[in-house]
C-alpha cells in the first residue's frame, strides 16, 4: 500500500493529466468547428469540383429562314465520341475500334486514349450511323454523345452570305457570325459524380443543366430569287469565262437584300474543301489563305472602281445643286481638256451636240466631267459625304470594306474629273447599290440588311430588327428626275439590253478598266431598278474580267434583264403599258 | 459514485469488488461504432479490390473477437501476475523490432514495419508490442524506484529507460509516430510518478522550442529533414502540392468541409470512393466527419473523454501504485493516439500515420488496445468497494 501522501500527489497528477487531455480535445473540437462551419463552403466546393465530371450538351443552333420561311441553315444530329481514361478496360481494343470507325490514324487515337485526363474528345461531328455503330461495341470508357451539326440544305446557295460554323458550332463567316449571339443558344451540361478513378457513382445520379436552343433568324433573302440569280451568275461566269460574277438584289425602299450572289460560291457543308485542281503540297498557311479567298464575299469585302454607274451620283449632285437641267445642251468633241490633261470620251469621234438626258443615255464622259468641275471640289466632296459614300453601309455581314477616296486637300481638277465618271476611287458593290438606291427611292439612305427578325424556338416573334434610314440625302424632285433619265437610258440609250418589253425599267451601265490600266482586264456592270417610276426592286450585276465582249451594256445588262423578266412577275410587280388585261 | 450505484443494483451479497461496466460499455461502443465506420469507409474499395464489400469488416471483426477474448482473459488475471515479466517485456520489445529487417519482416505502404508470425499468417507490428511492454516495464520500475524517482538522477534514469526502444523504433522501422507515442507514454508515466512539476515544464518548453525551430527552419527553406520537411511544408500550406505531399491532408479537409455541421448521412461519403486512399485506416475520422458531420465528430471526442475519465477514476482508486501506473500508461497511450490522430486529420499538426484507437482498421492495434483495457479492468477489479 502506498503512503497516503504519495496517493495524494499521484491523484493530483492524474487529474492534471486528464484535464490536460480534455483541454487538448476541446481545442481540437474548436478546430473542427472552424473547419465544418467557417471553411465548409470552400472545402465542399473544392470537393464537388473534384467529384464532378462535366460533359456538355450542345444547344441546337437557331435555323436561318428565308423571307418565306424556307430553311436555309438547319441542324442535323451528329455524335461526339470521347473517351474517359479511367473507365477504359481494354485500351488496345478501344484504339482499334475507334481507328476503324472514325478513320483516324492510330497515333492520334492512341495519344488521346492514353492521355490521363478526365474526359478526352476523340472526334466531333461524327455521323449518327457511325456513332450508333460505335455505341453498339459497348466499350467501357467510350462515350458517344449526340449533338447537332449545322446543315445547309442548298449546299452552295448564298454560301458567302450565310456563312458556316466550325466544329464547336460557332459561326465562322457570314450571317452565322453576325447573329452568333442569337443563334448559338446556351450549351447545357451533364454533371456526374465520380469516384477517384473517374467511375460514375450511380446512386448520386447526374445533374443536368438543360441546353437552351438558339433562336431562328429570318432573313430578307428570297430563296427563289437567290437561286435564279445564282443560276444567271453561273451562266455568265461560264459563257464569259469571267473571274467572278456578282449579283445583288435589293428592295430600294427599305434596304432589304433579296439576293446576294458572288460566284464561284463554295459548298457550305464542306467549307474546307479546296477548289478542284489545287496542288496537294500547300502549307497550312497557304491553305488557309486560299480558303479565305474562296470564302471572300466580293460584294462586301472588296472594292472596285464603279465606272459609269457612278454617273448616277454625279448627276444627282449636279441636279440637286442646280448646275444642270435635263434640257441643258452640251457638245462632246470626243475629249475634254482638264488643266493640261486631255481626257477622252469612250466614243472616239465624240457624241456631238446633246442635251443632258442624252448625255446620260450616251454615258458621255466629257459632260459629267464638266458637271464635276462646275460643282468644284468643295461641293462635290460634300455631296459625296452627304450621300453616305464615305461611311460604310452598315450591312449585317462581317468585313465590309471602306471607301478608298482622295483626301479632299489632295483633290485637284484632274482627280475631280475622274471621280465624276467613276474612276480613281474605289467603293464596294454594296455601297454603289445602296447609294444608287437612295438616289432613286426619293432620297432616303437606307441600310442594306439581311436580318429581319428572330423567332423563338416555338416560332413566336422574339425581336423585329430596325435599321437606320437617313432621309432627304437628295430631294424628292431630283430623285424623280433621275428615275426619268435612267428609264430613258434603258428604253433608248446605252442600257437597252436591260430593258424588257412592257416593263418600266431604269438603269445605268458601266465598263471600267481595272488597275493597272492597259492590262486588258475590265469589269462590266449594270445597275437596274423597276418599276422605273416607283422602284421596288434594284439589282446590280458585276462581271469581273469577262473574255471577249466586255461592255457593261452587252455583258451585264442582259443578266439583269433576264433576272427582272423572271422576278418581276414573281414579286407581283405587274406589267405596265399593256392592255391585254393581265393586270 | 457510479460504481457504488452499479454495485448496489447488483446486490450486496454478490461481490465486494468493483467491475467497471461503464468502461467496458464505452470500449464496446467505440468498437461497434468503429466497425460500422470501417464498413462504410471501406466497402466501396473492398468490393473493387476483392469483390467483397465486407472484406475489411470481416478481418477487423476477427481481430476484435480475438482481442475481446484476450481482454476477458487478462481482466481475470490479477495484474501483479505480470510484474515478473516486466524485464522480459522490455527485452522482447527490443528484440522484436529488429526482426522487421529479417526475412520475417513484411513491407507495406513503402515501409517495413511488420513481422509475419509464422503459422498464423498474422502480421504483427513490433511497435504495438513495444507500447504495451513499455507500460508494463515502466510501471514496475516506478514501484521499484520508490522515492528514488524524486532525485534528478532518478528522473533522468526513468526518462532514459525507454530511449533504446524509442530509437530502435524510429531508426529501424522509420516510424516517427510510434516513437513519439512510446516516448509520450513514458513521459506521462514519469510525470504522474514524480511529485515534481518544474522538470516537466522545462522539458515541455524545450520540446516546444525544438519543434518551433524545426518548423522555422523548414519554412525558411532549409533542405534539412528531407521528406519530413515536406510534411511540415505541406502542413503550413495544405494546397501547395495537392497531388503528392498534401494529397491525403487536403482530401481529409475536403471530406470534413463537405460534411459540414450535420454531415451527409451514414454511407453517403464521396471522399471514401478512392479519393482518400484506405479511408478505413488513419483517415477514418475524416469519413466520420463527412458522413456524420460535426456532431458525429463531437460524439466520438466525447466518448474518448468518457473513456479517459473512467480510467482516471480507476487510476485514482487503484489499490497500489503499480496498478495506478499501469492504468496511467494505458490512459496516456489512448489519449496520445486519439489526440494526435484527430490533430493530423484536421491538419492541426503535420501529417504522420497514427490510427484512431478502437475505430481505425488494424488488427494488431485493436488487439493490443483490448489487452490494455483488460489490464485496466483487472486493476479495477482489485478496488474494494469500501475504498471508494
Amino acid at each position: 500500500m502506498p503512503a497516503v501522501h504519495n496517493k495524494f500527489f499521484h491523484r493530483k497528477k492524474i487529474l492534471i493529466l486528464f484535464f490536460g487531455c480534455v483541454g487538448v480535445m476541446v481545442f481540437l473540437f474548436g478546430r473542427l468547428v472552424y473547419l465544418t462551419v467557417w471553411e465548409a463552403g470552400y472545402y465542399a466546393q473544392q470537393a464537388d469540383r473534384l467529384h464532378e465530371r462535366e460533359r456538355s450538351i450542345k444547344a441546337a443552333r437557331g435555323r436561318i429562314l428565308d423571307r418565306n420561311g424556307a430553311v436555309l441553315a438547319d441542324n442535323r444530329t451528329v455524335c461526339t465520341v470521347s473517351v474517359i481514361h479511367n473507365q477504359i478496360e481494354d485500351a488496345g481494343q478501344v484504339v482499334q475500334v475507334l481507328c476503324k470507325e472514325l478513320g483516324l490514324s492510330e497515333e492520334t487515337v492512341k495519344a488521346r486514349v492514353e492521355k490521363y485526363s478526365s474526359i478526352e474528345r476523340i472526334k466531333s461531328n461524327v455521323d449518327k450511323e457511325t456513332g450508333d455503330r460505335i455505341r453498339e461495341y459497348d466499350l467501357p470508357g467510350v462515350k458517344v454523345d449526340e449533338d447537332y451539326k449545322r446543315y445547309y440544305p442548298y449546299g452552295q446557295l448564298a454560301s458567302k452570305v450565310l456563312g458556316f460554323t466550325g466544329s464547336d458550332n460557332q459561326g465562322i463567316i457570314g450571317l452565322e457570325v453576325v447573329y452568333e449571339e442569337s443563334l448559338h443558344g446556351e450549351a447545357g451540361t451533364i454533371l456526374t459524380v465520380t469516384d477517384a478513378k473517374g467511375i460514375e457513382v450511380e446512386e448520386e445520379g447526374e445533374r443536368r443543366i438543360e441546353p437552351v436552343n438558339g433562336n431562328d433568324l429570318v432573313v430578307s433573302m428570297d430563296l427563289n430569287i437567290q437561286s435564279y440569280a445564282t443560276q444567271l451568275a453561273q451562266q455568265a461566269l461560264e459563257t464569259k469565262q469571267a473571274d467572278g460574277v456578282s449579283i445583288l438584289v435589293m428592295d430600294p425602299r427599305n434596304g432589304e437584300m433579296l439576293a446576294m450572289v458572288d460566284v464561284p460560291e463554295f459548298d457550305l457543308n464542306h467549307p474546307y474543301d479546296l477548289p478542284q485542281g489545287t496542288p496537294e503540297t500547300l502549307s497550312e498557311k497557304e491553305r488557309q489563305e486560299l480558303l479565305n479567298g474562296v470564302w471572300r464575299n466580293g460584294s462586301i469585302n472588296d472594292t472596285y472602281e464603279p465606272g459609269s454607274t457612278f454617273k448616277i451620283i454625279t448627276a444627282a449632285a449636279a441636279l440637286e445643286e442646280g448646275v444642270v437641267t435635263p434640257a441643258r445642251a452640251f457638245h462632246c468633241p470626243g475629249y475634254i481638256l482638264v488643266d493640261d490633261r486631255k481626257i477622252r470620251c469612250h466614243k472616239v469621234g465624240g457624241h456631238g451636240s446633246q442635251d443632258f438626258v442624252h448625255a446620260t443615255m450616251n454615258s458621255c464622259n466629257p459632260v459629267f466631267i464638266t458637271l464635276g468641275l462646275e460643282l468644284g471640289v468643295d461641293r462635290y466632296y460634300s455631296y459625296f459625304e452627304q450621300f453616305g459614300l464615305k461611311k460604310k453601309t452598315g450591312i449585317d455581314l462581317p468585313g465590309e470594306a471602306g471607301t478608298i477616296m482622295h483626301q479632299k486637300e489632295n483633290m485637284g481638277n484632274v482627280e475631280l474629273a475622274t471621280v465624276s465618271f467613276g474612276q480613281s476611287f474605289q467603293i464596294t458593290p454594296i455601297q454603289l447599290l445602296t447609294t444608287a438606291a437612295s438616289m432613286v427611292n426619293g432620297g432616303n439612305r437606307v441600310t442594306p440588311h439581311f436580318g429581319v427578325r428572330t423567332l423563338k424556338a416555338d416560332g413566336s416573334l422574339l425581336e423585329e430588327f430596325e435599321y437606320p434610314v437617313e432621309e432627304g440625302v437628295v430631294s424628292e424632285q431630283t430623285s424623280a428626275l433621275l428615275r426619268e433619265i435612267l428609264e430613258k437610258v434603258v428604253s433608248e440609250g446605252s442600257g437597252k439590253n436591260g430593258g424588257i418589253e412592257g416593263f418600266r425599267i431604269g438603269g445605268k451601265t458601266a465598263t471600267s478598266q481595272t488597275l493597272p490600266r492597259g492590262s486588258g482586264r475590265y469589269i462590266a456592270s449594270f445597275i437596274g431598278f423597276a418599276p422605273a417610276d416607283d422602284p421596288q426592286v434594284m439589282a446590280l450585276a458585276i462581271v469581273n474580267n469577262p473574255q471577249g465582249t466586255y461592255y457593261g451594256g452587252q455583258v451585264a445588262a442582259p443578266i439583269v434583264r433576264q433576272l427582272f423578266e423572271n422576278i418581276l412577275p414573281y414579286l407581283g410587280i405587274m406589267e405596265y403599258n399593256q392592255n391585254d388585261g393581265q393586270s | 459514485m457510479t460504481a457504488r450505484k452499479a454495485a448496489g443494483r447488483r446486490g450486496k451479497q454478490q461481490s465486494e469488488y468493483f467491475f467497471d461496466y461503464s468502461l467496458l460499455f464505452i470500449v464496446l461502443f467505440l468498437l461497434g461504432f468503429g466497425m460500422v465506420m470501417i464498413y462504410s469507409a471501406s466497402s466501396y474499395e473492398a468490393f473493387q479490390s476483392f469483390q467483397d464489400e465486407a472484406y475489411y469488416l470481416k478481418k477487423q471483426l476477427v481481430a476484435v473477437i480475438i482481442g475481446l477474448a484476450a481482454m476477458i482473459l487478462v481482466a481475470n488475471i490479477p495484474y501483479h501476475f505480470w510484474e515478473r515479466f516486466a524485464t522480459l517485456a522490455y527485452v522482447v520489445s527490443m528484440a522484436l523490432v529488429p526482426l522487421v529487417l529479417t526475412p520475417l519482416g513484411v513491407s507495406s505502404h513503402g515501409a517495413r514495419r511488420w513481422i509475419n508470425i509464422p503459422g498464423i499468417g498474422l502480421n504483427l507490428q513490433p511497435a504495438e508490442v513495444a507500447k504495451l511492454g513499455m507500460i508494463l516495464f515502466l510501471a514496475t520500475m516506478v514501484c521499484k524506484m520508490g522515492k528514488g524517482i524524486r532525485t534528478m538522477k532518478g528522473f533522468l534514469f526513468m526518462v532514459a529507460l525507454p530511449m533504446p526502444v524509442v530509437l530502435e523504433v524510429y531508426l529501424i522501422t522509420k516510424n516517427l509516430s510510434s516513437a513519439i507515442i512510446i516516448m509520450g507514454i513514458s513521459v506521462l508515466m514519469v510525470f504522474v510518478a514524480s511529485p515534481d512539476y518544474k522538470k516537466f515544464v522545462v522539458m515541455a518548453l524545450i520540446v516546444l522550442a525544438l519543434a518551433a525551430l524545426v518548423v522555422y527552419l523548414v519554412a525558411s527553406g532549409s533542405d534539412l529533414f528531407a521528406f519530413r520537411g515536406n510534411r511540415i511544408r505541406g502542413w503550413l500550406d495544405p494546397e501547395s502540392d495537392p497531388q503528392h505531399t498534401t494529397f491525403q491532408t487536403l482530401q481529409a479537409l475536403y471530406a470534413i468541409g463537405s460534411g459540414g455541421v450535420w454531415g451527409k448521412g451514414l454511407g453517403q461519403s464521396i471522399q471514401k470512393l478512392s479519393f482518400i486512399p484506405e479511408a478505413q485506416n488513419d483517415m477514418i475520422f475524416s469519413i466520420i466527419c463527412e458522413e456524420l458531420g460535426l456532431f458525429g465528430a463531437v460524439a466520438v471526442i466525447l466518448m474518448f473523454i468518457l473513456l479517459l475519465w473512467r480510467m482516471m477514476v480507476i487510476a485514482n482508486n487503484a489499490t497500489d501504485l503499480f496498478g495506478a501506473m499501469l492504468v496511467v500508461g494505458v490512459m496516456g497511450h489512448i489519449a496520445i493516439q486519439a489526440i494526435l490522430n484527430i490533430a493530423v486529420v484536421t491538419n492541426t499538426i503535420p501529417n504522420t500515420g497514427i490510427s484512431l484507437p478502437f475505430i481505425s482498421y488494424g488488427g494488431s492495434s485493436v488487439m493490443f488496445l483490448l489487452v490494455e483495457v483488460g489490464l485496466v479492468l483487472s486493476v479495477a477489479r482489485r478496488i474494494q468497494l469500501k475504498e471508494l
